[in-house]
């Protein structure tokens, strides 16, 4: 554990490097685009000296990382808020699409994998296929759009986008989250319905399933103890990353449906050249990556008792 | 997968409270049409298509900041909603000096800040000092001003090195030279707070809408609705919807290709009108051919306006070949190029071009009605030869690659012109800061620096004439078209006037 510990410390430290480096690569100038076309020269001095962007790259990264080891990412060039609250304000928004999502992909991928996988071949598996594939190949914006104007348009059942708070009014939580969430998780599911097909068909061809039917175990015992147990692997891996990904959020859904989470924070970012709030994003998405990681081992472990050292 | 194992617990434990933290802080969004709300009357909910970036009317640049602004800060001059000229808001008249030199301004009385202090002289200098000293977003408009004096607490006066015609314009363009309190810099953060004269104070905002109420000692009277709910709807299919369904009632986020459609539909109420804005191409007169003015001409020639400006706006803009919309006074109707793909070969053959060559033009995402105009211009000169690689950057090395002169040619536009100074000076004068085509004509240095400084409007609108039609003719731009304001409402939504210089003004608009 204590290595452990070493190794995701100086992969962190690689990885603010890497940022920090990357971000600034970019082209495009921050004072340039902050000062729009029409300026002065005087003006873009005096906008770079406050910016900090005079100083030395060398320096500014020390400066930044400093600053970040104290829990400060520093002030958005664009909005003149601190960046640990612009991500603070943004985070709750985005770990409920997440979630939300999460769970609407395990409804549909579970049930949908595990019938395809028990009869393979078969009409329902080939429907199956057929709808997971879709899921996969229809752009999100699309099919958020396509909601938009079914949902709010022409029935006028839900909101258009929009968040509000669960604790504000839960009713119009649900009804804002329905679509977007709908929409990820179709994308989602479709992914993992593919994986929990395939450990599940694995599953059942290993040898001591064979034996476990051999020795006469009734078929629901062999389901839950040999089968369903040894696919649940793949899926707590694919779950993981499908929901790392979710969290980093999902730039074209959220712009889609106006949700204010992290994905739309960090385009803005992108797009105004936003250096402290890009750097603080991209470092919060990878502590995310290295933490679900983290707690998909430790599942494993769980799960399977022979990874356990 | 299992390479990467990584962090402790603690750290997913820390991650997990800052999740926490965060979520105390309320994003709101509001619910139908209720809310904020000062006054008497209903909350007016708009959809705009971006989150304001800050609040500083100094030092921001971003459009949806200036919308909000819009009804919260006052300039000391704004221009009429219909022809545009200047007309008195917190100042109610100006004078000129003999020299025209000095200009004296005498202020409003009775007006009051958001926070209750009074309004005066001593604020009008604080602010333009501001922006002048700090060298702000807006210092340019300062360039001639040498001073700003309080005469008395009623009277303002300004000092310019030169005969400065256009300084009403500006002063009062938009809300980039708005007046704060004395003091305001230092006593609020300005970024987040607003402290202005305006119709509406700023209440709250964040992630997903921006709140204001109404201002009930507003020097122009209370507005009719208790406060305007900003939301930002970045998708215009979703932006409309929200307005059929009622949720919102007012929205400049349409979606270009049903303009027409809409215009026959009952439940929303659109308007069109032409803009001060001009989209335009440039070329770089550093790099071979197109320093030479033949080449030039040959491609002004060869692009049909119309066609380029039904392509990129549906039909909701005016072509155009000489920035000014037709009907302001200083519009000048010169059009020497007739869409000619013949002629325009012609052209290229006396500029001794052997075709076929490659042509860079670069445009950004950041205005996706370039890219396609782009497209429609590289089908019309490829017929002559001219092989067209369209570049589409974001705006960021958009900017960058034109400050550097790394460009063929590029497309953008010019938005918010209200003096004929504003639309030709700064992009056209030899090394003016916004010439980075690199135009150099000695005769245009002097009509323009002439026309600069004339205080004689029928004399000034004749000099910038002679200067505009060899601009044209050297084709310095390349105009395409005037783009149209579109905006959207509830039918029954009375008061609202659409502007041609974009800004959003709801003081006076009642609910249907």
């Amino acid at each position: 554990m204590v290595r452990r510990v070493g190794q995701s410390l100086v992969v962190l430290a690689g990885v603010s490097v890497v940022v920090f480096g990357l971000v600034h690569l970019v082209p495009g100038d921050p004072v340039r685009l902050a000062l729009g076309t029409r300026f002065s020269q005087e003006s873009y001095d005096a906008l770079r000296e406050r910016s900090g962007l005079d100083q030395p790259l060398i320096e500014q990264f020390f400066g930044w990382l400093g600053r970040a080891l104290q829990g400060d990412l520093g002030v958005s060039f664009r909005s003149g808020e601190t960046v640990t609250s612009q991500i603070a304000e943004r985070l709750p928004a985005t770990l409920t699409l997440a979630f939300a999502s999460i769970l609407v992909a395990l409804l549909i991928a579970i049930p949908l994998g595990t019938i395809s996988a028990l009869r393979p071949r078969s009409l329902v598996d080939r429907v199956a296929t057929v709808i997971s594939q879709f899921g996969i190949s229809v752009p999100d914006f699309w099919m958020g759009i396509v909601l938009i104007l079914v949902f709010a348009g022409t029935l006028g059942w839900l909101p258009s986008g929009g968040y509000v708070p669960l604790t504000e009014d839960p009713g119009a939580w649900l009804q804002r989250l329905l679509m977007p969430a709908l929409v990820t998780g179709v994308v989602s599911g479709s992914v993992i319905t593919r994986f929990v097909r395939s450990s599940m068909l694995e599953a059942l061809g290993s040898d001591h399933v064979r034996t476990a039917q051999a020795k006469g175990l009734p078929t629901r015992q062999v389901f839950t103890w040999h089968v369903l147990r040894n696919a649940l692997l793949p899926l707590v891996t694919v779950t993981g990353v499908q929901l790392a990904y979710l969290l980093s959020g999902v730039v074209v859904v959220e712009i889609v449906f106006s949700w204010p989470g992290l994905g739309q924070l960090a385009l803005q970012a992108v797009q105004a050249r936003d250096y402290p709030v890009l750097q603080g994003a991209i470092l919060l998405f990878a502590v995310v990556f290295l933490v679900i990681n983290l707690i998909v081992d430790l599942l494993y472990t769980a799960i399977d008792p022979r990874i356990r050292r | 997968m299992r390479t990467t194992r990584l962090l402790s617990l603690s750290a997913a434990g820390a991650l997990a409270l800052t999740a926490c933290s965060g979520g105390g802080e309320s994003v709101d969004t509001g619910d139908g049409g209720g809310g904020a709300g000062g006054g008497g009357g209903d909350v007016l909910a708009v959809a705009v298509g971006a989150q304001p970036d800050q609040f500083d009317p100094h030092v921001t640049s971003a459009y949806p900041s200036f919308q909000v602004l819009e009804n919260v800060y006052d300039t000391l001059v704004v221009p009429n909603p219909d022809d545009l000229t200047m007309e008195p808001s917190l100042a109610t008249d100006w004078e000129t000096s003999e020299d025209g030199l000095t200009w004296t301004f005498t202020l409003r009385e009775n007006v009051t800040f958001h926070d209750g202090s009074e309004f005066d002289a001593a604020d009008v200098v604080y602010s333009y000092n501001r922006i002048m000293d700090e060298q702000l977003q807006n210092a340019y408009r300062f360039e001639n001003v040498e001073s700003v004096e309080a005469v008395d607490p009623q009277t303002v006066e300004i000092t310019v090195s030169q005969p400065t015609p256009n300084l009403p314009a500006l002063l009062g363009g938009f809300k980039g030279t708005a007046i704060i309190p004395e003091g305001a810099a230092e006593e609020y953060d300005l970024t987040t707070e607003a402290v202005g004269t305006g119709p509406f104070t700023l209440e709250s905002s964040s992630a997903s809408s921006t709140e204001l109420a109404a201002y009930e000692d507003y020097w122009g009277g209370a507005p009719s609705v208790g406060g305007v709910e900003f939301r930002y709807i970045a998708e215009p299919a979703a932006a409309l919807t929200a307005l059929e369904n009622g949720e919102v009632q007012w929205t400049d986020n349409v979606p270009p290709q049903q303009i027409e459609s809409l215009q026959g539909d009952q439940d929303v109420e659109l308007q069109s009108i032409p803009s001060v804005d001009y989209w335009y191409m440039s070329m770089n007169f550093d790099r071979e051919p197109f320093g030479n003015p033949l080449v030039r001409q040959a491609i002004a020639t060869a692009v049909d306006r119309e066609a380029v400006t039904e392509a990129a706006r549906f039909g909701a803009a005016q072509a155009n070949q000489t920035a000014i919309p037709e009907g302001n006074f200083f519009a000048s109707d010169y059009a020497p190029f007739d869409a000619d793909t013949e002629a325009a070969r012609q052209l290229l053959q006396e500029a001794g071009v052997q075709t076929p060559i490659t042509m860079g033009l670069m445009v950004t995402d950041e205005f996706p009605e370039t890219v396609t105009a782009a497209q429609v211009i590289a089908a019309q000169l490829e017929p002559i030869g001219i092989d067209v690689d369209v570049q589409t950057v974001d705006f960021a090395t958009w900017l960058d690659r034109q400050a550097q002169g790394d460009f063929d040619t590029f497309m953008l536009g010019w938005l918010g012109n209200l003096d004929p100074f504003d639309y030709y000076h700064s992009q056209h004068i030899t090394d003016g800061v916004n010439n980075y085509q690199g135009y150099s004509n000695a005769e245009v240095d002097r009509l323009l620096l002439a026309a600069s400084s004339e205080t004689d409007p029928d004399t000034r609108r004749d000099l910038y004439h002679d200067a505009i039609e060899m601009i044209v003719d050297d084709v310095s731009y390349l105009y395409l078209y005037n783009p149209n304001v579109v905006q959207a409402w509830a039918p029954g939504l009375t008061g609202y006037t659409i502007r041609p210089d974009r800004a959003i003004n709801f003081e006076d608009v009642e609910l249907p």
